[in-house]
């Protein structure tokens, strides 16, 4: 794998992961002040502004790599935003939920690469 | 998980449903692809012929059904909890494919459900317990 393959699939797993924080943002701000403020539609733009960055280099790497080969990465997703869930929004993380997020995070790459 | 709506209103129920929207048009993206497939264009190459079946629009109003729901999900429920119970989808997906399409699976991927099974139920339990002390 090159360099430049890497740093896409690096960028395009982290633009979803940061889509999934600032939505979940948007959606809690929601519970406080309702859904007619600035804050929400400006996080909600934001989260789907990422998700289609996400989208569109998942797009142009899927022309160049095999789907089985990037899917793996995809799976890694889960265990990435349970730990940035946990430190970046303060979400309570026990053992059992990292435990499982790390078996389903195995699972998806065992899954993709057979 | 404070105070929430029952009924059509519950996440878990959102929740599952955001799944089968996803479900649905996976198999809907695939079956419209190959209807139109277009191999030798250039052009097949962005997707964009894709628009031709009526299938991908199928699904395309179910990917924004399903975002929808997981906006309402991320409403209610952690990231923690909600973001690898939706990854179900990942088994569901290749298991679909075995019962529907007749598709074959091997040993290594029956491993790799099994792991995601165990991963599900260890990150469903405590929410089983926090509902039943509801």
């Amino acid at each position: 794998m090159s360099f430049l393959a890497f740093f896409f699939i690096v960028a395009s797993l982290l633009s979803f992961v940061m889509a999934q924080l600032v939505l979940k943002r948007a959606m809690e701000v929601t519970r406080k002040s309702g859904f007619r403020n600035l804050q929400f539609f400006s996080r909600v733009a934001g989260g789907i502004a990422l998700m289609t960055i996400s989208f569109f280099l998942t797009l142009g790497l899927l022309q160049r790599f095999d789907l089985s080969y990037l899917y793996p990465f995809q799976g890694l997703s889960v265990i990435f935003i349970t730990v940035t869930a946990a430190v970046v929004l303060k979400e309570k993380l026990n053992l059992q939920l990292t435990i499982g997020a790390l078996l389903i995070s195995a699972g998806i790459v065992l899954v993709s690469l057979s | 998980m404070k105070i929430r709506p029952s009924s059509f209103g519950n996440p878990w129920l959102q929740l599952a449903l955001s799944v089968l929207c996803v479900l649905a048009s996976e198999f809907l993206l695939k079956r419209g692809a190959a209807d139109v497939a277009e191999p030798n264009s250039a052009w097949s190459w962005t997707g964009v012929n894709g628009l031709a079946s009526p299938l991908v629009w199928w699904a395309i109003l179910l990917i924004i059904a399903s975002f929808v729901s997981w906006l309402y999900v991320l409403r209610y429920i952690p990231l923690t909890i909600a973001f690898p119970l939706s990854r179900v989808v990942d088994i569901l997906v290749p298991l679909g494919c075995w019962i529907f399409l007749g598709e074959f699976i091997s040993t290594l991927r029956w491993c790799g459900i099994a792991l995601v099974v165990i991963g599900l139920a260890l990150v469903a339990k405590p929410v089983a317990q926090i509902e039943e002390r509801l």
